[in-house]
């Protein structure tokens, strides 16, 4: 885009909207320049290895910590100079736990309504309608400390939903979950976000940032790749779609002849393509041929991570 | 802002309600210097046991508040420990709301304990009749209110939960020997009583010790002008530490130690 248009806060401001971004800890460089927008209604990624600056970029749009430099605006209003209008916009899921263990998770609900500004009878409906829409309204009434990990964690989010928020930040927000309690954590942020409510969150898992709409990977304090998880992986020059059909010979002549470069030689057709699970219902479509067999190798997040980094996602940021 | 003030004040009383066998435990202390160093010390001093438990009711009535006080404000290291705070920071409630909805509750815990132990109070030789114990409640409440200021003041500028404890006490146990909560301070060397001008705490024991026994150390509107102008300072000072604005999440013990 040659001319970005002004920044003047219009009706339906992106969700984030983060311009030169430094954040300096004394000497250590946290955040180099980081440039990013999320549109309202999306669901976005920050993926990335720990010590990348994740966490960093996280806490200066939840208003908890001042960038050095740069500007951070959430739904049009600036992180720091309008922090308490924006606060009310936001639910929070930290990598910590941040819910009283003693308490039982009505009573957590009940006082984050009243924090929020709900009157007393307000925060009680509140914090039933939250417990009733994530499905642990029978888990309520016991302690927190009595619930599991995963119980924990919806909690969490219950907590985060409590003030109705247009916005949703989770840090890390399924840090020691086992992949099941993962898995049932992300399907219910996805279907907050299919109803309309954007959702950013950073984490260090690849299968987790693939629910995103989009993803940015971020290395050293800045975002060094950005996209749909489609087009991030269509970046290693896309993947493999290999087919058995009843016809070899017709099939390599229509793929030919529709532009595409079948590998030659084989016992299946192999076709290198940008985006293969895309090409494939195509391909099975149109092809004038039996298909018997349909297999597609896509790379995954981790893979594009190491082309661009040269790095692991697991190993860390720090050398 | 008094909406964010009552909401602090009832996530604290829920938890303390949680916690409320410190009530039971919380009375040892004050027990054990009314009857057992007070039998002891007052066997030996010139006022005899029966008036000396008299004299120290006060006092321990003072030490109750004093600790029970303090101890409530180490909510504020804990939550911070475990990130619980971070939730709270993050609600659009102003900053001091926070501070001095802390300083309610801290307060109100105080003087729960203190009200738990008034009952020995005839045990001790201080029968109160009615116009007395109305009286000794209001003193109460003053030093309550008085030391949970202190408490949240302290605890604010800390973030570990080992370090606060023995940095408060290395405060709060001077205070209390100053205070002549368990010997008359007009007897006491000339340094002690110019000390204890200065020591908040021995004006709150001294103002329960005049509704007790009918005599005060300090005119009283010394006192009461003391422990207000301790409460308006602290007050501020918590507010201010609260309300710092680089890297809230740390809540201004960021010189201790950052994380990223």
């Amino acid at each position: 885009m040659p001319n970005p248009p002004a920044r003047t806060p219009d009706a339906s401001p992106a969700a984030v909207d983060v311009r030169g971004l430094v954040k300096h800890y004394g000497s250590v460089e946290a955040l180099r320049g980081v440039d990013v927008r999320v549109e309202q209604g999306e669901m976005f990624a920050l993926l990335g290895p720990n010590g990348a600056g994740k966490t960093t970029l996280f806490s200066i749009l939840a208003t908890l910590r001042t960038p050095t430099s740069g500007s951070a605006l959430v739904l049009g209003r600036d992180v720091v100079a309008e922090r308490d209008a924006i606060r009310r916009e936001m639910g929070i899921v930290f990598q910590e736990p941040a819910i009283e263990q003693r308490l039982s998770g009505r009573d957590n609900l009940f006082l984050m309504g009243l924090l929020y500004g709900l009157t007393i009878a307000g925060a009680r409906k509140r914090a039933s309608e939250v417990l009733e829409q994530l499905g642990i309204s029978d888990l309520a009434d016991r302690r927190a400390q009595q619930l599991s990990g995963g119980q924990r964690r919806k909690l969490e989010l219950a907590r985060a939903l409590v003030a109705d928020p247009r916005i949703l930040f989770l840090d890390e927000a399924t840090l020691g979950l086992d992949v099941d309690a993962r898995r049932t954590f992300w399907g219910q942020v996805r279907s907050l976000a299919d109803a309309g409510r954007t959702v950013f969150f950073t984490t260090h898992y690849m299968e987790e940032a693939d629910v995103a709409d989009r993803i940015a990977l971020i290395d050293f304090g800045v975002i060094v790749a950005l996209g749909t998880p489609r087009e991030l992986k269509a970046r290693l020059g896309g993947g493999i779609v290999s087919l058995t059909t009843d016809d070899n010979l017709r099939a390599r002549a229509w793929l030919s002849e529709h532009g595409f470069e079948p590998e030659p030689g084989g016992q299946e057709i192999m076709l290198l393509h940008a985006d293969p699970a895309a090409v494939l219902p195509e391909l099975l479509r149109n092809l004038p041929v039996r298909v018997e067999r349909a297999e597609v190798h896509v790379p995954s997040l981790a893979d594009v991570f190491l082309k661009l980094t040269g790095r692991g996602l697991e190993g860390g940021s720090k050398p | 802002m008094i909406r964010g003030i009552v909401a602090v004040v009832i996530l604290d009383l829920k938890r303390f309600w949680v916690d409320r066998v410190r009530l039971v435990v919380g009375l040892a202390q004050p027990l054990l210097y009314l009857f057992v160093l007070g039998a002891g010390i007052g066997a030996s001093s010139r006022m005899g046991g029966g008036d000396y438990r008299r004299f120290i009711f006060p006092g321990t009535m003072g030490l109750s508040l004093l600790f029970s006080a303090t101890f409530a404000a180490i909510t504020i290291v804990f939550d911070r420990q475990i990130g619980f705070f971070k939730a709270v920071l993050v609600a659009p409630i102003p900053r001091p709301a926070i501070a001095l909805g802390k300083i309610i509750a801290g307060a109100i815990q105080s003087i729960v304990q203190g009200m738990v132990l008034l009952p020995f109070a005839p045990l001790a030789g201080a029968s109160l009749g009615p116009l007395q114990t109305v009286e000794m409640i209001g003193a109460m409440a003053l030093a309550a209110l008085t030391f949970s200021t202190m408490g949240v003041a302290i605890a604010c500028r800390f973030n570990s939960t080992t370090v606060f404890p023995v940095a408060s006490n290395a405060v709060l146990m001077p205070m209390f020997f100053l205070s002549g909560g368990l010997y008359p301070l007009k007897v006491a060397p000339h340094w002690m009583q110019v000390a204890a001008h200065f020591d908040p705490v021995a004006y709150a024991v001294d103002l329960m010790r005049g509704v007790v026994l009918g005599e005060f150390f300090f005119p009283v509107a010394l006192s009461l002008g003391a422990l207000a102008l301790t409460m308006v300072l602290l007050v501020s000072a918590s507010v201010r530490v609260f309300n710092r604005g680089e890297d809230d999440s740390s809540l201004g013990a960021s010189r201790l130690g950052w994380r990223r």
